[in-house]
This record gives structure tokens, sequence and C-alpha cells, in this order.
């Protein structure tokens, strides 16, 4: 495995500087792998790699679960198709892990030791020796155990090494046409599900099938609909929630999300945060 | 990890802190999310953000770290829910 740590001198203040620094980085590995969501980050690094490997050069590889939105995963070929990014897909099974199951506040470190003990030696078997993922320089300060599962499977995080942040890869993405740039970010669907309540594909497709409900409602902003039993616990944009809030619209709201099997729907009073769920657990800072 | 910052006899306290500034509702607590059930007219005036600002102020006062309105089916009266209020 290549190096894969930054000197200083080559992290770029500009994000134009740091994309031609990327592809200093890309063209010192020669053919990459990448973890790859379709996700604002993924997708920018797939479609970089891309441009500057050339086809044969750059893999994307997509691991495939119940955790996994099918919406992302639309998002994902298509952005794929339109740069022309060749693809693989990969199913993984955490949700057949105890561990991950149990759904422990380190249940990323067991999704992704699953995803890349897979990926990383199909990647090496078809010849690409570096391995990349789209974590970047903001997700250094989140709790974020899954990194420790990269780290222990060398893989790259070159966007977090180079010093992108979300709104420098946003702002690359938009310069390059990729349709993610304004996507709203998407973690797994076990993020919806508090610590220690266990992941099952059904209550991965329950708050699945309310999260599309609500996009259908023409909500485009950030969303989460997040799991606790018999009740769902929406959290909206600020700007959505005060248009929410009027009673012309409650119920649709409500019975968009009832039609998923809640019984009970509430509406989260300080709107969408990243994260939330670590914060009521105490993982995280209020 | 798990850290509880609810604290004991929050949720009657927090009853009747909404009700000082107006917002007449019963709270129910789920370890740290304090699911606030009220009446339409109740769950409209949390349109407003500085409303919606003193609620979140009053739950963190309270021990709570997330607040959410409850989307009932069906109207909950103000009687209604003064009768479910349930104090120690």
């Amino acid at each position: 495995m290549d190096e894969i740590s930054v000197t200083p001198h080559e992290v770029a203040t500009s994000s134009a500087a740091k994309e031609a620094s990327l592809a200093a980085w890309l063209c010192a590995r020669g053919r990459v792998a990448i973890g790859y969501s379709g996700g604002v980050d993924s997708a920018y690094l797939a479609v970089v790699a891309r441009r500057v490997l050339g086809a044969e050069n750059a893999l994307a590889i997509i691991g495939r679960s119940a955790s996994y939105p099918a919406e992302q995963w639309a998002t994902a070929r298509q952005v794929a198709e339109s740069f022309g990014i060749e693809v693989l897909e990969l199913d993984t099974d955490e949700l057949n892990d105890p561990r991950y199951a149990a759904n422990p506040s380190n249940r990323c470190f067991f999704c992704k030791t699953e995803l890349w003990s897979k990926l990383v030696p199909l990647a090496h078997e078809r010849g690409f020796t570096t391995v990349v993922d789209g974590t970047n320089a903001d997700d250094l300060g989140d709790y974020r155990p899954g990194a420790q599962a990269a780290r222990e499977h060398a893989v790259a995080s070159p966007l977090a090494d180079l010093g992108f942040t979300k709104a420098e890869i946003r702002e690359r993405s938009r310069a390059l046409g990729i349709p993610t740039w304004s996507q709203p970010s998407s973690p797994c669907l076990s993020s919806r599900l508090p610590y220690g309540t266990s992941v099952t594909p059904q209550r991965l497709g329950q708050v699945e099938q309310a999260e599309r409900a609500l996009r259908a409602l023409g909500i485009t902003d950030d969303l989460r609909v997040r799991y606790h039993d018999d009740l769902a616990r929406v959290e909206l944009s600020r700007a959505a929630l005060a248009v929410w809030l009027e009673p012309a619209n409650l119920a649709e709201l409500r019975n968009a999300v009832q039609s998923a099997g809640f019984a009970r729907v509430a509406l989260d009073l300080r709107g969408f945060r990243s994260g939330s769920l670590n914060v009521l657990h105490g993982v995280s800072a209020a | 990890m798990s850290i509880r910052r609810e604290t004991p006899g929050g949720q009657p306290a927090l009853e009747g802190a909404l009700a000082e500034r107006g917002l007449v509702c019963r709270v129910e607590s789920r370890a740290g999310l304090a699911v606030l059930i009220a009446d339409e007219a109740t769950v409209a005036a949390l349109g407003d953000a500085e409303l919606r600002r003193a609620a979140l102020a009053l739950a963190r006062e309270h021990g709570f770290s997330h607040v959410a309105i409850e989307l009932r089916s069906e109207a909950v009266t103000g009687s209604r829910t003064d009768a479910s209020v349930s104090r120690p």
C-alpha cells in the first residue's frame, strides 16, 4: 500500500488549488479504487479520479446492504453513468453481525470493517493497490468510529488529508457539474436508530419509507426520520419546520410518516442536526 | 457510552414551566427526549421561532436534550390535555 499521509506543504488553501493537489496525489498512485456511495464526497472523489486517471484506472466500488438507501444507490449509478466511471457492486452483510445489529455507539466500526474487509481485497485482486474513501476534513471533528476500520485496512482519505471541507467539496462539485453538489448529506439508515435499539431490515425499511414519503411532499432540504419504537421523530430544516407547523400542513406530514408504519409522529423543535442521536446518548455535546 | 442529562422530576417541572409560557401540554419523557402532546393551537403556535427557542431552552434546563411536538390525528382539547397531565 502506498504512503497515504500528506506533508504540510501539500495542504493548499483554495479549493481549486486543493483539487490540483488531489489530482497530483491520485496521479502518484496510478490506479485507485474508491469506496463509493454516491454521496457528495465520494461522488466528487470518483469524478476527479476518473478525469485524472482515466476510466481504466479509477474504479468505484459500492457496498450494498439494507442500511444503504435505494435512492442513494440510484444517485450513485446515475453519477457514474454520467461521468463514465467504472462501477463494481458488492453485497455487505453487517446486519448479520450481532456486534453491529446490537447497535452500540461504535456500530460504524463493525459496518466499515465488513465493508473494507470485502472491498479492499476485491480492489487488490483487480490491480487497484490504493483504496480511498470520501472522508473530508470536517468529518475529522465528528465522532466516527468507522474511521478506525478504514485505518486498519489501509484505506486512504485524501480529501481529509488535503484539507477539503464539505463546503469546498460542494463548490468544486458544482464547478465540475456533479449533480450531488447540492445534495443533502446522507448517512446510512442505521444512524436513525438510537444506540441500543437493534438494527433490523424491517426498521431500516420503515425509516427509509418514511423519508421517501416526506421527499415526495417536496421537502428537499436535509431531513431525518429518527426511530423511537412506535414514534417517528422528524427533523426538518428550520425553514421547512416553520412551513410544516402550519395547521393546514400538519395532517399531510403526519400521514406521510404514518404510511411507513409509525403509530405516532412528532416534529423535533430544534430541527435537523447531524448526529442528533449522538447527542441524545451523550456521545456528542448538545 | 450513554450519559443521561435528564433530571428526576424533569417531566412535571417542564410541563409547569411550559405552561407559564402559554404552552399547555403534556410531556412524555423518553430518555432525554421530551415529547410534547398538545392541542392543534399549541402546535401551530410553535411555528413561531422565538417560542420554539424558549421551549428548547426550558427543556434543556429540565434535563432534556431533544424536544419534539407530537402531531396527533385528533384534536386534544385544553381540558383533556390538563386532565392527562400526571403530577407527582
